[in-house]
């Protein structure tokens, strides 16, 4: 039975907001029409659904927040919030959104003409792009995001090129009053091609929903870093999609470190599509106050022989909640999958909360699947063995957070990027020591 | 350096009484071997020397260098001097073995209120600990003790205790499960280490660890009390003629 629920001020909202078809880029009409049907039909989900019961959408986006098609922000709060990026010095490119709109005179354009840069919101786009963008009406951060996308960044990297440096796609939010910014990523691998891409979302202190889609098609043989630091600001809502597509002998490493943000959904449908491909999805959460993420992730094994890893370490302190929902699928046929799944939870406070929900959907009988899911708090044996060597109580817990979150930054390739995740883990344990 | 004095210690947990008055000098410069049966209060006793949480002192006192040991935080007391070789070494996954050492040695110094050790001091002062002790430089790459064996476990320990060069070693059954090989190695590590200025209490079920490192007392612990005390031949003696003259 169907029961209709009355709509929220900010189902309300969105609804109203009617934008669909009328701003924001014209070749996207249809993917914004129909993102805005399946939102009207839907509506923003509950807890009383399955995938949702631990991020009550609904709740948590507790008012209006009109979608929002304007860059402008004042300028000196944009560059202090860049300036938090601890890629400006790594990243060759740097594509700059403000408030979900490509801001030119901050970015960087890719310099080599093996990477292709084109922004959403432009007229007579290639068809590169027309072909890669995807509705996708049945997920309600999906549906969103068509009805409301106002720009982002497309990047194809051509058959057999190797993108030397990190490009990074940044996205900064400074809303004046509450709103919803929305942005779509669009990633080509040709064949061959290898690229690191990073994305950054920082925000401002005020309330905000940031909604990020990026859809990465990997051709055979193709290789794909994709490193995304969420730190949005403390009232910022972050709900992401990420979308992958991996094609034959073709290899995917995203990493995700979520720090920032009230209230975090982000969501992996990773699809192997040919056969060998190679996956790993990992992450890592440092979180306190009130703060609260979700990751699911669904990684579905089409075709034989792929492998895949994920391995998320989540740091809860003060009342945080984390959530992590991992389901590895295994088509019929799909023989020889190797799939393996990890979450551990670090809880360093008595009211900090983990959930971990993994799920195997196995149609194969030759394939190796596993999965594991812990929650705990610090080591006392180990902090004492620290403590007895000299080293303070505060000083040996940070040593043995940082190694704990070490293990999910040590899956990303890239040492300069590792050193950066790595730095920003210890002034997080600064803080929180000080604090 | 160190007095003990009419000791009593219970498990926080189930009020169980390990210790029932014990009364030990060690100075500097000794070498005092502790033995017993298994249960008679060797490890408790190490614990609560190096601060371990989960006892209850209910009475006596422990003084080291003329200070109160026991109002003393773990690190604290490290840092003043105090080294616990642990019976089973933790594993400390993520945390590079070099990257402890250091972490440690400077966390000490800055309690002193000494400047840090440069890097390159570090690394010669670990290079040449490391040597004596057969451990080598991919052992120190690794994180702390994991995937070590129970003898590589050991000699990182002695290592720890080189480097550090604390004032008060406890060795707490260091010889459990080392081979004739690995024990050499070790027991070389310790007595490189002893010294006037540096006191040592070697907790050992058996005899043999002391023929290679040959202490200046003997005490036999039983039941939480020190029953005997001699000199090495005692060790001897309880080898040929076993424990249970002690047995309550």
């Amino acid at each position: 039975m169907n029961v209709a629920l009355p709509r929220t001020k900010a189902e309300s909202a969105y609804l109203e907001a009617v934008s669909a078809g009328e701003a924001g880029p014209q070749w996207l009409k249809g993917l914004r029409r129909a993102g805005y049907e399946s939102f009207a039909g839907a509506g923003l989900p509950h807890r009383r659904l399955e995938d949702w019961k631990w991020f009550d959408l609904r709740q948590i986006v507790d008012r209006a927040y009109p979608p929002a098609l304007r860059g402008a922000a004042p300028a000196g709060e944009v560059d202090a919030l860049i300036a938090r990026s601890p890629f400006a010095r790594l990243a060759r490119a740097r594509l700059v959104f403000v408030n979900g709109v490509f801001d030119a005179a901050r970015s960087q354009l890719p310099a080599s003409g093996d990477v292709e840069f084109v922004r959403l919101a432009s007229d007579g786009v290639p068809q590169w792009l027309t072909q890669a963008v995807a509705a996708d009406g049945s997920d309600p951060i999906s549906a969103l995001n068509a009805a409301f996308v106002s720009d982002g960044g497309a990047l194809r990297i051509a058959a057999g090129a190797t993108a030397d440096a990190p490009i990074e796609l940044l996205f900064v939010t400074t809303a004046a009053e509450p709103s919803t910014l929305t942005t779509r990523n669009v990633i080509v691998l040709e064949e061959g091609a290898c690229a690191t891409i990073i994305e950054t979302h920082l925000g401002g202190a005020e309330a905000y929903v940031a909604n990020s889609v990026t859809e990465a098609k990997l051709a055979k043989g193709s290789r794909l870093d994709r490193i995304k630091l969420e730190a949005e600001g403390e009232g910022g809502i972050h709900l992401a999609n990420f979308h992958a597509d991996v094609g034959e002998g073709a290899t995917l490493r995203d990493f995700t470190l979520t720090i920032g943000g009230r209230a975090v959904r982000q969501q992996g449908f990773v699809t192997v599509t040919g056969e060998g491909a190679d996956v790993g999805v990992s992450g890592a959460y440092l979180l306190n106050g009130r703060q609260h993420a979700d990751t699911r992730l669904v990684v579905d094994h089409a075709v034989p022989q792929g492998t895949s890893r994920e391995l998320f370490k989540c740091v809860m302190d003060g009342q945080a909640r984390g959530v992590f929902q991992g389901k590895v699928i295994v088509r019929p046929g799909a023989q020889k999958s190797d799939g393996k799944q990890s979450s551990h939870a670090l809880l360093l406070s008595e009211r900090a909360e983990f959930d971990a929900k993994p799920e195997l959907e196995i149609y194969a009988d030759d394939v190796i699947c596993g999965h594991g899911a812990t929650s705990g708090e610090l080591d006392e044996t180990q902090l004492f063995y620290l403590n007895s060597r000299g080293i303070p109580e505060v000083e040996a817990k940070s040593l043995l957070i940082a190694a704990f979150v070490g293990e999910a930054i040590d899956t990303v390739d890239n040492e300069a990027i590792r050193d950066e995740l790595t730095r920003m883990t210890g002034e997080w344990l600064s803080r929180r020591s000080r604090a | 350096m160190l007095e003990i004095k009419n000791l009593y210690v219970e498990v926080e947990e189930d009020g169980n009484r390990i210790l029932n008055g014990i009364d030990l000098s060690v100075s500097a410069g000794e070498v005092h071997a502790i033995m017993g049966p298994n249960g008679s209060g060797k490890s408790t006793l190490a614990n609560v020397l190096a601060g371990r949480d989960g006892y209850v002192i209910t009475e006596g006192t422990v003084t080291y260098k003329g200070e109160d040991l026991l109002e003393m935080e773990p690190a604290e007391r490290a840092a003043k001097g105090v080294f616990l070789a642990f019976q089973y070494p933790v594993e400390i996954p993520g945390v590079a073995t070099m990257q402890f050492l250091r972490v440690a040695l400077n966390s000490q110094r800055k309690f002193r209120g000494e400047p840090e050790i440069s890097m390159p001091e570090f690394m010669k002062l670990v290079r040449d600990r490391a040597e004596t002790l057969a451990i080598s430089q991919e052992m120190l790459k690794r994180p702390v003790n994991v995937g070590f064996s129970g003898g590589e476990k050991k000699r990182a320990e002695i290592l720890q205790m080189a480097v550090l060069e604390p004032a008060l070693c406890v060795l707490d059954e260091t010889d459990s499960g080392l081979d004739i090989d690995a024990l050499r190695i070790v027991a070389n590590g310790v007595n490189g280490l002893r010294s006037p200025e540096r006191a040592m209490i070697v907790i050992t079920h058996y005899q043999r660890l002391l023929d290679y490192i040959v202490p200046d007392h003997v005490h036999v612990l039983s039941e939480g009390r020190i029953v005997r005390s001699g000199d090495k031949t005692l060790a001897e003696q309880l080898e040929r003629e076993g424990y249970a003259a002690y047995a309550a």
